[in-house]
């Protein structure tokens, strides 16, 4: 009987997502509407061994502030459409500003895996990316891929029927802020902890940091409620 | 005297530079730091003027649009 | 309150953190951010300390040149409409060749049902079908322009024109995809975050010529303009150009004032395209086109042949032709076609095909020879339809994205005012000149 399982692909734009998302649906995929906005929302299917994967193309992004409707959508999907898992797409030749991506990710309490693409024109440029170390260091599965090629497509899968079946490595690393700053994380996520809707829907400690950085689209559903 | 701190438009191109501050709203300097501008990245003018500019950081290819060179400060490596 | 609260503390501890850092909490989050992410490749990665020239840098040397940048752009598009035209005029023949026969077949049937099959939908849907191989053609063609990285370089190289009017570069990015289609090119309007630029953006964008109008063009062109066809046509599109940017100036500096959003845009190496990449996006947007043209353009034939079977179609045309004269289209089957071209601008050649039952080719010269068009009054006519009211399919989207009914209403108002002024203002001056 076949399980399904819903991810989410995100990334930076020309982080080579849409091809991955190719790979991975094929002509199986169509396009619609995220509800209450214009933003194009692609979904598609794949199989593979005994699941039905269901993947959401989540608009590409550099960050998760609340600044544009594109990065608004991503996150209120993994928020509140609750994907298994979620995919990030690397620029491997761009790592530094991409994992700026993984960390809100992190934050956020997503289940990640991450897939290096285009691997083959960071190593022409002379990168090398020891990438046991990085999966081992940020406690995520990493997998190189060239998207192009379709080369890491059945690696990943691979690693995301794993992730979903909670066989995925177990540590996950946090960002330490300083002592003054986690001092303040610490007491807003304490108040938020009392807070029994705020505390079922989100990462305290992600909405605490959120509201150190005085996000809007926080602060607007902090108010709304209550 | 400290190695003379300039806005990145008066940069020539070819020239590297590392970026020391920017100098504008919160909306703009937040969106510098979310394609990788931020105090401490080293860059390399391509294109300046009469604009957009063009840089090389590390792997990647920003444009800036009229005004943003004059609003971030860097100096000479 | 528990929200309150929160609140309260959170303005305590930035207070807080501000007087310690002498910084917002969010630029000190980003540098540890960032630092931490410094310290996580020193073990991980290790790359060169100067990135050496790519086969991207050394194109883009070219392509971004100073003054190389625009007639290499301008020389680009003129291509891609050349490719998609000779590409398509053999295929556009035998489809027509094809419904040509179809509809006789139909016609044969006799009585009102041989009619209805033969003149209105053949003789529509068919007209508008013939178009698909340039209409496909031209969309891989944008798609293959946005895939490889090379729409970005256009962002660039018209950012300061754009600046001039008072948006920036971004803006011309879903300008470039209004070729294809207006919808998706409003939809892409949304990586504009400054409010009014957007919403500028959106107003001038129907002034891209889209696919739909690109049958009026062709037909028209082919007819009237022989051996310069192809230049009638890019002549089209420039002058939507034109149009669009000088509206955008006049929106910014009148309707729409305040300071312009910041351009900061990542320009990503130059890619070949994937086929199947290709293929893809290609399909994603001419299905929508296909969609309209069994849905919209079908419906709307059906109906314009009924009502020319029952006789009500030429006073209604009649009504309206008055208001074409001063242009020199003043008949009443031009004012039919361009009444009911507001639904969908391929409609204006679905009209014409059901109104005068002749397959495509021939369908240009019996126009001019029945309404007695000069080549004059034909180019007015594009240009009228050039710059005339969205699709229907636009106006919903600019609803949408705008939310409100508001601004859809003055799209269509203020273009079609705009397009009788440009298409009187051609007629009668050229008329000077022609004598």
């Amino acid at each position: 009987m076949a399980k399904e399982i819903t991810i989410a692909l995100t990334g930076n734009p020309n982080s080579g997502k849409t091809t991955v998302f190719n790979n991975l649906t094929g002509g199986r995929q169509h396009v619609g509407n995220w509800p209450g906005v214009t933003v194009e929302k692609k979904e598609g299917t794949c199989r593979y061994q005994d699941y039905t994967i269901n993947v959401v193309d989540l608009p590409g992004v550099y960050s998760l502030t609340a600044h544009s409707l594109d990065e608004v959508v991503a996150r209120n999907f993994i928020v509140e459409g609750k994907p298994n898992l979620v995919v990030q797409i690397i620029d491997a030749s761009n790592l530094e500003r991409n994992l700026y991506l993984t960390i809100q990710l992190l934050e956020l309490g997503a289940n990640l895996v991450l897939a290096l693409n285009m691997s083959d024109v960071a190593e022409s440029r002379g990168h090398q990316i020891d990438i046991k170390q990085l999966s081992s260091l940020l406690g995520l599965p990493v997998v190189r891929m060239v998207a192009s090629r379709n080369d890491g497509t059945k690696e990943l899968l691979k690693e995301v029927v794993r992730a979903a079946e909670g066989q995925a490595e177990g540590r996950r690393f946090r960002v330490h802020y300083g002592a003054e700053v986690e001092e303040e994380i610490a007491k807003l996520e304490d108040l938020i902890s009392k807070d029994e809707e705020l505390r079922r829907k989100y990462s305290p400690r992600w909405l605490a940091i959120k509201l150190l950085e005085e996000d809007e689209d926080v602060i607007r559903a902090i108010k709304g409620h209550g | 005297m400290d190695n003379s701190v300039m806005p990145l438009a008066m940069v020539r191109p070819g020239e590297q530079v590392t970026l020391v501050a920017v100098n504008a709203g919160r909306g703009l300097t937040r969106r510098l730091a979310d394609m990788g501008l931020y105090p401490g990245v080293s860059v390399r003018v391509v294109q300046s003027h009469p604009g957009p500019f063009l840089l090389q950081l590390g792997a990647s290819k920003l444009a800036l649009g009229h005004g943003i060179a004059h609003k971030i400060l860097v100096k000479a490596m | 309150m528990d929200r309150e609260e929160i609140l309260r503390a959170k303005d305590e501890s930035l207070a807080h953190l501000r007087t310690i850092y002498g910084d917002d909490a969010e630029t000190v989050l980003a540098e540890r951010r960032y630092g931490f992410i410094s310290g996580l490749l020193k073990e991980t990665l290790s790359k060169p300390a100067v990135e050496k020239l790519t086969t991207s840098d050394k194109i883009d040397k070219i392509l971004l040149h100073r003054w190389l940048g625009i007639p290499i752009f301008l020389a680009l598009l003129y291509g891609v409409f050349q490719f998609t035209f000779t590409l398509s005029a053999p295929l556009m023949d035998w489809i027509n060749a094809g419904f040509g026969w179809l509809g006789e077949q139909a016609l044969a049937i006799g009585g009102w049902g041989g009619s209805l099959l033969g003149d209105g939908i053949i003789g529509g849907v068919g007209t508008v079908l013939a178009f698909i191989p340039p209409i496909f053609l031209l969309f891989m063609a944008l798609a293959v322009l946005e895939d490889c990285g090379y729409l970005a370089r256009a962002a660039f190289i018209m950012d300061r024109l754009m600046h001039r009017v008072g948006l920036h570069g971004r803006s011309f990015v879903p300008m470039m995809l209004g070729f294809g289609c207006n919808v998706p090119a409003v939809m892409a309007t949304r990586t504009i975050e400054n409010p009014k630029d957007r919403l500028t953006t959106i107003l001038i964008n129907p002034f891209m010529t889209c696919g739909g109008r690109l049958p009026i063009y062709i037909l028209f062109a082919a007819a009237f303009f022989a051996a310069y066809q192809a230049l009638v046509v890019f002549s089209f599109y420039a002058i939507g150009i034109v149009i669009a940017i000088t509206m955008a100036f006049v929106f910014r500096k009148w309707l729409l004032r305040g300071p312009s959003g910041h351009f900061v845009m990542e320009l990503p190496p130059y890619r070949l395209p994937t086929i199947k990449g290709t293929l893809i996006h290609t399909w994603e947007r001419g299905r929508v086109f296909l969609i309209r043209a069994g849905t919209i353009i079908f419906a709307v034939v059906v109906l314009i042949w009924l009502l020319n079977y029952t006789g009500a179609l030429e006073p209604i045309g009649r009504a309206f032709a008055p208001i074409f004269s001063p242009a020199g289209f003043g008949q009443w089957q031009a004012a039919v076609a361009l009444t009911f071209g507001f639904l969908a601008k391929e409609v204006v050649i679905g009209s014409f095909g059901t109104l005068f039952g002749v397959e495509q080719e021939a369908l240009g010269t019996t126009i001019g020879a029945q309404l007695g068009w000069t080549p004059l009054i034909a180019y007015a006519f594009m240009a009228f339809c050039l710059l005339y009211v969205p699709c229907i399919a636009t106006i919903a989207m600019i609803k949408r994205e705008t939310a409100s009914w508001k601004w859809p209403l003055f799209a269509m108002g203020y273009t079609t005012v705009l397009a009788w002024i440009v298409a009187t203002l051609i007629y009668q001056i050229g008329r000077l000149f022609a004598g």
